[in-house]
């Protein structure tokens, strides 16, 4: 889901050496390493909007300005971290690697790694996310002697497949979800204004030691989301509400809806979530996932926000792909971890969505989070 | 000036040339220093990838993704033609036709390459044409001088909530985390809240998980967004009691940002900003400190549109005009205290500079 991106991502991100150790990481590139048997570094680029590779392979997240990661198969990384030599020893806490400096003229600096390093391919990931001068830059200036090789996908589809530790991280981040949801629904019971159940939906997640919480909510009876701008007088219910919080790296994300007992669509969207939830696992396809909510939906149209894409693989990004597309062929993959949400309009244009992030096992799922609208 | 005038003004530099349309773009990934071509044209602060394309008629065309946010969009620029798309280079082909004519960019050095790439090879022939959005932009528009003074407002409560948050014990990200959701409870949609902590500081920089301790010196930049329009706030804070000499250092770089201040008059350059407030440091013996990487500029234009009239630095020649809104922030590191942050958002009027704040930056301490 997209949210508005602040300006300044301020939430703690130090690297925990006891929950990721550096073997972690370790293992992580090995399998780069055997994903790309000819090459021999990897160029990494993340900015504070788009950083979930580097945070896979670093566990740096570029709170203000972009970083760039020079990874040789033989040797240690090093770090370039924009802003200046001044900004160097505020980011050491964020990574275990130890060679940081100030990043400047990248693609020259690129060029001046890679003759470091012996014959081989150089993998480039994230570079789609670079500002389009500096990746023409950077074309220019590795192309002419060294194969690059665009990694983004391969190294995705390992990201999808959440290991150990990350799961572990992901339930503490759907804890925190839990806790921020929770807060919401004793808000709007305490009858408070809207934008008040939101805020203090994200204080909760914040006092957890939540990393970013983002926000959209409706005011239109769930029909659309908007995300915050003023605090409103309003208030509201049912409230929708999507909330999405970021513990240790990890995001866990969901629609709430906080209606009164006996709300049909309420009831009508928590059946549709729970039948979604317990015909996930491995191997079913996305097309033949929205048959089987289809079955359940009757007549009711599918909620814009829940129409095509109906959820997406969830971890280092809030958007992680594989999206869930209604009529794809992907199929759900053992390991993986997924947002799913079930959306419906009813008559007079009142709108639903509910959500679940589940981690799926060798032969179902596992509720990792479930909104609490119960059939 | 209203956003009509401005829009206008736009327009009119269009015409001015042989283009046919403008194509404005930008990636939803907003940051302070990052100008956004399509709110100055639109006033829309975007969830995702987003355009707007004007022609010389004065049309305007928004592209919108996700195509959910469409009415959100509608809401905010009724006078646009709303395209919703799924992705935004689908939406820009969408709204420029079978026909797009002589086009222009803006916007474009600054997106990804995942965007600039498909963009370019949509419009091969398509010029950068930046400054025929930005020029105009260089000067705010009523309603966002009036966000701009709702966000320092909004900022100098929040530093009100520091000196009642901070104290030893408590992390830098714990202490920047609790101001940005403050400044949102008191009506501001983002905060740049640029913080950290030492006894002596190089410079600021984000926050991290140090926790902070008496003797610390905390340097903070609180930024609030109000309806989309920053404004900024830059503050030293000291845990216990300061020394003197830090004290009589304080006093010298706010003497320098008032020397900045009676530097700013219409028809002066911005680079004269600069220079006055380096004159003020220089006398004191600190001209090593006042170029990088000590410092880098003495202030900056304030967006999420315009980042105009950009930053307060030698080689800024812009010649100032009523309506500007800048930061004027002398922020200095002196070998003797480390980095000190002081800064104040101004407006140029015809007589000089408005100070936005009630209260100007005075050397703060937090008893412990």
């Amino acid at each position: 889901m997209q949210t508005i991106h602040p300006t300044l991502l301020v939430g703690p991100a130090d690297w925990d050496a006891r929950q990721m150790p550096r073997e972690e990481f370790d293992e992580r590139l090995a399998v780069l390493w055997r994903d790309y048997p000819d090459a021999s570094g990897a160029v990494v680029y993340g900015n504070s909007n788009c950083h979930a590779a580097l945070a896979y392979l670093t566990n740096f997240t570029p709170k203000l300005e972009a970083a760039l990661a020079f990874i040789p198969r033989h040797g240690e990384a090093q770090l370039l971290i924009g802003g200046g030599v001044n900004m160097v020893p505020a980011a050491k806490p964020l990574t275990f690697v130890e060679n940081l400096a100030p990043l400047r003229e990248a693609a020259k600096a690129a060029a001046a790694w890679a003759r470091t390093l012996p014959a081989g391919d150089i993998i480039m990931i994230g570079g789609d996310a670079m500002p389009t001068g500096m990746r023409r830059a950077f074309d220019q200036a590795l192309g002419a002697d060294r194969k690059i090789e665009t990694a983004d996908a391969t190294l995705q589809a390992r990201m999808t497949i959440k290991r150990p530790r990350e799961l572990h991280v992901l339930r503490a981040a759907c804890t925190t979800l839990d806790a921020a949801a929770q807060a919401l629904h004793n808000a709007l019971h305490d009858n408070k204004r809207v934008t008040d159940c939101i805020l203090l939906a994200e204080h909760a997640a914040l006092r957890r030691g939540a990393q970013d919480v983002r926000s959209l909510f409706s005011l239109d009876g769930g029909r659309t989301l908007r995300p915050f701008d003023i605090p409103l007088a309003e208030r509201r219910d049912p409230l929708q509400v999507y909330l999405a919080v970021r513990q240790s790296g990890y995001w866990a994300d969901g629609f709430v809806r906080v209606a009164p007992a006996g709300d049909t669509l309420q009831e009508k969207i928590g059946g549709i979530l729970d039948t979604m939830v317990a015909a996930a696992k491995p191997g079913l396809s996305c097309r033949d996932l929205t048959k089987i909510a289809d079955a359940e939906r009757g007549s009711l149209q599918l909620h814009p926000l829940a129409d095509n894409v109906f959820g997406n693989s969830i971890g280092l990004a809030l958007d992680e792909p594989p999206n869930l597309v209604r009529d794809s062929n992907v199929r759900l993959e053992a390991g993986a971890v997924y947002s799913l949400r079930a959306g419906l309009l009813d008559e007079a244009g009142a709108g639903a969505i509910s959500s679940a992030i589940v981690a799926m096992t060798a032969s179902g799922s596992d509720v990792l989070w479930r909104d609490s609208a119960k059939p | 000036m209203t956003f009509e005038q401005r829009l206008a003004e736009i327009r009119g530099r269009l015409c001015a040339t042989s283009l046919d349309r403008v194509v404005a773009v930008h990636d939803g990934a907003h940051f302070i220093e990052k100008p956004d071509p399509v709110k100055v044209l639109t006033g829309f602060k975007a969830l995702g990838p987003v355009a707007a394309v004007l022609d010389r008629g004065g049309a305007v065309s928004l592209v919108v993704t996700p195509r959910w946010d469409a009415e959100r969009a509608r809401e905010c620029c009724p006078g646009a033609n709303v395209i919703p798309a799924d992705d935004v280079i689908d939406g820009i082909e969408a709204a420029l036709g079978s026909s797009p004519g002589d086009v222009g960019i803006a916007g474009l050095a600054v997106v990804p390459y995942r965007i600039g790439k498909c963009l370019t090879e949509l419009l091969p022939r398509a010029q950068p044409v930046d400054a025929i959005v930005f020029e105009p932009a260089r000067r705010k528009i009523d309603t966002e001088l009036a966000y701009a003074r709702e966000a320092t407002r909004i900022a100098e409560l929040g530093f009100q909530r520091l000196l009642e948050l901070a104290g030893p014990g408590m992390s830098e990200d714990e202490l920047a985390s609790e101001l940005r959701w403050h400044s949102k409870s008191l009506g501001a949609e983002d905060n740049f809240v640029l913080l950290c902590a030492a006894p002596h500081n190089k410079a600021v920089a984000p926050s991290n998980g140090r926790r902070m301790q008496k003797g610390d010196i905390i340097v903070c930049e609180l930024t609030p967004s109000y309806r989309g329009q920053l404004a900024q706030i830059c503050r030293t804070i000291v845990l216990g009691e300061a020394p003197a000499l830090l004290r009589e250092k304080y006093d010298l770089v706010s003497t320098a940002m008032r020397a900045g201040f009676a530097a700013a008059n219409p028809g002066a350059a911005m680079a004269d900003v600069c220079a006055a407030i380096n004159t003020v440091l220089e006398a004191e013996g600190y001209g090593e400190f006042c170029h990088p990487p000590h410092i880098r500029r003495r202030g900056h234009g304030l967006g999420f549109g315009s980042i105009g009239p950009g930053d307060v630095a030698l080689d800024n020649r812009i010649v100032l005009e009523p309506d500007m809104l800048f930061m004027i922030h002398p922020n200095q590191y002196l070998p003797e205290t480390g980095y000190l942050l002081c800064g104040e958002p101004v407006i140029m009027t015809a007589q000089g500079v408005e100070v936005l704040t009630h209260q100007q930056a005075a050397l703060a301490e937090i008893a412990v």
